[in-house]
């Protein structure tokens, strides 16, 4: 970004409300992601509100030269101005995605620029995981279906993991490393207390009750993570989580071969990458150990993953000293 | 038409990139988000992209719309190869039947390696084959795991009697929809083409299986494509192809210019091949020689139609800047194209009902993507 951020940049959180919503209806309010910069635009009364809530570590920026996605978030014209109001996601002129109720500016925001990211950016091999940074190393959590990543990535991030992302593991084939693509994490259903009782100061946004993914709510990048969003991590380790009622923890080594489809099967962009994306998922496989994790006990989680972390760097760093 | 003015639009200057990527060392970087924005939507961009990679420049590129064009052209690589792969796959499907196999459009142009056919993005393959055997084609494809959508009654009579093409196709492993036709134009279209007329002067592609359309009828075919359907919003990526087809054909052939106009009158598309020549000339500056211009002016549509019918064009094909909603004056202008395009489609006889049915709220919502 050429709006430089230095100490004196003012965050979402030391200016008003008023502040943002003038910017969104302006030329926008930049949102640097570190790995992808967004641009947003909106003349919904409660997305500032929303936004300054969730994106509070965020720099405000309301002039910038480069976006890589123009999302305007509208209110929806006409008789949905009246009854049962909604706002419209277009983005680039053009109108995408059912709209959500004029409540739900945020979920709608979150979800569209999630899409445009998956669709845009095939210079990175976009893994479907959770991904999370210590010691210069990146661990990662795929996204295998009803494995509670965001779950594991949120209680993570609260507790001396720095959080790159909740959605995507998004890796630099060219220089090897992991980018941040940082956003709020978005909890759903059950998750959303979990995480509260977890961490009882954690920050959430408001909770919207009725989305087409269910109860939402959005959990604050901390303060950190967002000051250090353009710092790379190198491959660490992949979990495969798996919460299982009543089960004792159980951290399980997994062979290559389970790996690399956990990996690969489902990221946003393998196919379309073609021999690239097979290269740099067998380069991941490589250097990252994994591990299977079944739990019920969110803390014995944390601690296991915790006591394993010094001789995965260990082990790492013995590679790159031979 | 006028063939005296040839500057385009300021806003289409952009669109010169395309041939002389040179230009954009000039482009500042909110030229180049701008034309990020706009040719990602046109489909332009990995076009860009190919064109500025050949030039050995993609480099020079600032980093931030570097990235961008990068993307894109990965993904029309990638859609390229499934392509690619489907045709080998249909081929050896089809290779039984004793009758030609013909690419259509965009899998023509790869099959012919134009210098069109880089930076493209299919999402279908539209084929064709003489209508005596399109039953035979079908049964074959369905054997070979191809599925068609399944159709109510007057659907399934709409693209038997008055469609140019059978339902479309999908495969559970490919990713592209198939298109089989058996004309270039609805057999009850007013602008009627015979099939049999094209199918004397096909010409052979880079795969024995696959052959093309003489290269004129390509040209006619993209012209009659463009002009008579029914949504011309954000279709400059037809008008740049007609461009890349006949500036490459004309290097190729010196009857080329002489030829065109008396194959357009032929086959009954004097019309579109006028209002191609129109738009190509005053847009994007193609060399069609002056007079050619007049010859098919003068067989193209007559003044009365030219005064209404153009400036309706004009205010359709131009795309609407990114942060702009399509002006009041666009949307009255695509709404008369579209009637233009229904009643020449079809009779009203057919058309009334036709629409009426169409009018009917669909029976199942669109499925959004599900990820993430």
């Amino acid at each position: 970004m050429s709006a430089g951020e230095s100490d004196i940049t003012r965050s979402l959180a030391d200016v008003t409300p008023g502040a943002i919503a003038d910017a969104l209806a302006s030329d926008g309010l930049w949102l640097d992601l570190g790995a992808v910069t967004l641009n947003v635009r909106s003349d919904s009364p409660v997305l500032a509100v929303q936004l300054k809530a969730v994106y509070g570590h965020y720099p405000f920026i309301d002039k910038a030269d480069w976006a890589d996605a123009h999302i305007r978030i509208m209110q929806a014209r006409g008789l949905r101005r009246w009854m049962r109001p909604q706002v419209v996601f277009y983005c680039d002129g053009r109108l995408a995605f059912d709209p959500f109720p004029a409540d739900s500016p945020l979920p709608l925001l979150e979800w569209g620029a999630n899409w445009l990211v998956a669709q845009r950016l095939n210079d990175l091999l976009l893994l479907h995981a959770g991904a999370v940074e210590r010691d210069g190393f990146a661990l990662l959590l795929p996204a295998i279906p009803g494995s509670g990543k965001s779950t594991l990535t949120a209680a993570l991030s609260q507790r001396g993991w720095r959080l790159l992302s909740d959605e995507f593991g998004a890796f630099d084939p060219a220089a090897g490393v992991f980018r941040a693509m940082l956003k709020p994490v978005a909890l759903k259903n059950a998750s959303i207390e979990v995480i509260k009782d977890f961490t009882p100061d954690a920050v959430f946004g408001p909770v919207f009750p009725k989305t087409r993914k269910g109860r939402v709510a959005h959990l604050a990048a901390s303060k950190v993570s967002v000051q250090r969003r353009h710092d790379t991590a190198r491959p660490g380790a992949v979990v495969l989580p798996k919460w299982q009622a009543g089960s004792p923890t159980r951290w399980e080594p997994l062979a290559e071969h389970v790996l690399f489809p956990a990996l690969s099967f489902n990221a946003f962009n393998y196919n379309l990458l073609g021999e690239a994306g097979f290269r740099a998922a067998i380069a991941l496989v490589r250097q990252c150990p994994g591990w299977q994790l079944i739990y019920s006990d969110l803390d014995d989680a944390l601690a296991t993953i915790n006591a394993a972390w010094p001789g995965i760097v260990e082990r790492h760093a013995q590679v790159e000293a031979s | 038409m006028s063939t005296s003015s040839t500057s385009p639009p300021a806003h289409l200057l952009w669109l010169q990139a395309l041939r002389t990527p040179e230009q954009t060392l000039l482009w500042t970087l909110a030229d180049w988000e701008r034309v990020v924005r706009l040719a990602r939507r046109l489909r332009l961009l990995a076009r860009l992209a190919e064109s500025l990679a050949a030039a050995g420049m993609i480099d020079e590129v600032p980093a931030q719309p570097r990235r961008h064009l990068v993307s894109e052209q990965r993904l029309s690589h990638w859609r390229t190869t499934a392509m690619v792969w489907v045709l080998e796959r249909v081929a050896i499907t089809l290779a039984a039947g004793n009758y030609p196999l013909v690419l259509l459009k965009g899998s023509a142009y790869i099959g012919q390696n134009l210098p069109i056919a880089a930076g493209r993005l299919p999402s279908d393959v539209d084929l064709l084959v003489p209508k005596a055997h399109i039953a035979e084609a079908q049964s074959r494809l369905r054997a070979a795991g191809w599925l068609e959508a399944e159709l109510d009654e007057h659907d399934q009579r709409y693209y038997h009697e008055w469609s140019h093409e059978v339902p479309p196709m999908t495969h559970p492993v490919h990713t592209m929809e198939l298109d089989l036709h058996h004309n270039i134009q609805p057999p009850v279209a007013r602008m009627r083409v015979d099939a049999d007329v094209l199918l004397q002067r096909l010409a052979p592609s880079k795969w024995a299986a696959w052959q093309v359309l003489a290269p004129i009828d390509q040209v006619l075919h993209s012209a009659v494509h463009l002009f008579q359907d029914s949504e011309l919003r954000d279709r400059l990526r037809d008008l740049v192809d007609l461009d890349g087809l006949m500036r490459h054909f004309s290097a190729h052939d010196p009857r080329f210019w002489v030829d065109l106009p008396a194959r357009a009158a032929a086959l009954g598309l004097s019309e579109p091949l006028a209002l191609a020549c129109h738009f190509c000339h005053q847009w994007l500056q193609t060399p069609v020689p002056a007079n050619t211009l007049v010859e098919i002016e003068a067989t193209g549509p007559g003044r009365l139609k030219r005064a209404w019918l153009l400036p309706l064009l004009a205010q359709v094909l131009t795309p609407t800047e990114p942060d702009s909603d399509p002006s009041a004056m666009q949307g009255v202008a695509a709404a008369l194209l579209l009637a233009r395009h229904h009643y020449g489609r079809m009779p009203l006889r057919l058309l009334i009902p036709h629409t009426w049915h169409k009018m009917q709220p669909p029976k199942m919502a669109t499925e959004l993507l599900d990820k993430p």
